[in-house]
Order: C-alpha cells, then structure tokens, then sequence
C-alpha cells in the first residue's frame, strides 16, 4: 500500500512541475530561460510521475499485466531522462551558433566575459 | 479578456459534443467485420487482424501499394541522379549529445526489429517497424553526421540495393504458393503457422520482414538524398 502512495505523490509532483513548466514558457524572458522550463517539464513532468506510474502498478495485485506496466513506465522514464538533457544541450548549443541573444555573465561557449 | 473566453469555450466543447451525442458502443457489427474477427485465428493463424487483413485477405493490394511506393522513392531517387552523395562531415555538437544520439539510435532499431517481427502478434508491421528504422539514420544526420553513417556502412547505394532485395522477396513470397498449385498471395496452408508454440501467422512473418527492410532501406535513401539535396549544413 506505501508504494502506492509514493507512486501517487511522485505523479502529483509531476503535475506540479508540468503546470510550473508552462507558467516559466509563458512568463520567462528569452530562449535559455525557456530552455530551462522545458526541460524542468520533461524530467520532472514526465520521468518523476512515470516512475510514480511503475511504483503504483506494482503494487495494484488486482490489475492485469501489472509488471509489464511497470516495465514498461521504467525503462520509458529511462529514455526521457537519458535523451532530455542531450536534446536541450543541443537545442542551447544550436541557437547560441545561429546567434540567439541570451543576458549571459559569463559566455562558456566563446570564453569571454560580457 | 479574449483569450479566456477562447479557453474556456474550449474546454466546454468536448462536454457538450459528449452531452449532445452520447457514445455508446454499436449494437451490431458489420457482418464483414465479424467474419474478419473470428476468422483471423483459424485460417490466417494470427491473432492480429489488421496484419491480417493487410497481408492476406486484401495481400494483394499491399502488394501493389509497396509497389507504388517504391516506385515514387525511386523516381525521388531518379530526379536527383545528378547529385554526388559526398557524406561530407560538418561541425558536430557537443559529445554527450553525440553519445545519447548513438544510443538511442540503436534502441530506436531495436523497438523497429520488434514492431516489424511482432507484427503478427501484437499492433504493428513491416511498414510501422521500417519507417521506425529509417529515424535512427535521419537521427544520426542531424545530430553526428554524413560521414559517421558511412563508417557503419550505410550508403546511399546499400540502401538502394536492401530495398531492392526486399521488393524482390515480396514478390518471390507471393509466388511460392503457385508454384504448389495454390493462389498467388495465398498464405495457409502453403507457409509454417507455428514455431516453438509462437503463432508466426504462415507468411505474414516473412511478408512484415521484408516489407520492414524495403521500408526502411528506402527512406534511409529519401533521407540521405535530402541531407545533401538541402545543401547539408554550412559551417
């Protein structure tokens, strides 16, 4: 029964951070800021509570196919984790060549302090 | 002021649209629908009938299909012959994003073999499995580059050939039974139903297989043309 619960507090904590992720993609002021949003979207809008979704199903004996759920939910938690921060790194690292203006203090990519 | 009013008609829509017209299930299926569905087990040997449907009951047209849309891939392929295929090598992005794309390129083919080879038992199929495979390559473009794919070998002219072979062993498996007095496109009694206790629905199996393969050959080709037709990346 505590799996349970856990699960569904990881799925509500998922909820949360989706619904801050798109407050921050309305409100944030320019691309690398938004980057941040998104990403706090995918992993903590969408591993946090897909981990929640395994804990749950294991611990539902009465629902068919429960481990196959749970597999399932773990190793898709796995994937988004693995590819989320390469796909923002990429996505900073392609609008900083094409010259997208963030206020940064400190420019790692050229080296130099603006 | 607009904006809310906007979301909110929105949101009240689907109520409405499932207030005023309640979905309820069907109280008669279609007599042709119910003869697919109980037939599909006992003479196709597969329990899914959409695979079914697609490569027996109707095989023959899936069969002109992939031919039609081999032929519009190589009449793509036949407009730019002029275009020498360079696999040039461009600014890479940083290495953790390389190594995540390698990664998940060779899951995304694993998750493309099993649609294609499962397709007889579970949602899916050659033409599923195949365009599935042809992303890892389109990933592997855009993220590493050209050259990178012609190191593990995959050329624009491999590609072409592996579509080839596929084509070719559709039309050589819906030949056999012919040959052993059957119909063209026939599945059972001619192909192998059951192995090791697995339903491989006769020849759906090797139907998906090779479908999988021209499938995917073919857009890895469209995708190679098109990383290079597009002027590639200029760094």
């Amino acid at each position: 029964m505590i799996l349970l619960y856990i699960g569904a507090a990881l799925m509500i904590i998922g909820a949360l951070c989706d619904l801050l992720a798109g407050i921050g993609m309305l409100r944030f002021k320019n691309f690398y800021l938004r980057l941040h949003a998104a990403t706090v979207g995918t992993v903590g809008g969408a591993v946090v509570p897909l981990i929640g979704v395994a804990l749950a199903a294991l611990d539902m004996p009465s629902l068919p196919g429960r481990f196959a759920i749970a597999g399932a939910s773990f190793i898709t938690a796995l994937i988004i984790l693995l590819v989320a921060p390469a796909g923002s790194t990429a996505l900073a690292y392609a609008a900083h060549r094409s010259g997208v203006e963030g206020n940064f203090h400190f420019d790692h990519l050229r080296g130099e302090e603006k | 002021m607009k904006r809310l009013i906007f979301g909110i008609i929105l949101i009240l829509i689907p109520f409405i649209v499932t207030y005023l017209n309640p979905i309820s299930a069907p109280s008669s299926i279609h007599s042709l629908g119910e003869f697919y569905l109980k037939d599909s087990l006992t003479s196709v040997r597969s329990p899914e009938v959409v695979t079914s449907i697609l490569w027996d009951y109707r095989g023959l047209d899936t069969i002109f299909e992939t031919a039609v849309f081999f032929l519009a891939i190589m009449g793509g392929l036949a407009i730019f012959r002029e275009l020498k295929l360079k696999y040039p090598s461009w600014e890479e992005f940083p290495l953790p994003v390389k190594v995540v794309t390698k990664v998940t390129a060779v899951l995304i083919v694993t998750v493309a073999a099993s649609l294609a080879l499962h397709g007889q038992l579970t949602p899916g199929g050659g033409f599923q499995g195949g365009s599935t495979l042809a992303v890892a390559p389109l990933l592997v473009i855009g993220a590493v580059s050209l050259a990178s794919l012609r190191k593990i070998g995959i050329t624009l002219e491999r590609a072409v050939l592996v579509r080839i072979l596929g084509l070719t062993g559709i039309v050589i498996l819906a030949l056999i039974p012919l040959t052993f007095g059957g119909y063209a496109v026939q599945n059972q009694p001619y192909f192998p139903s059951e192995f090791l206790g697995t339903l491989l629905g006769g020849s759906l199996l090797w139907y998906n297989i090779f479908e999988f393969l021209a499938v995917g050959a073919g857009f890895t080709a469209v995708f190679l043309i098109l990383a290079v037709a597009g002027g590639g990346r200029n760094d």
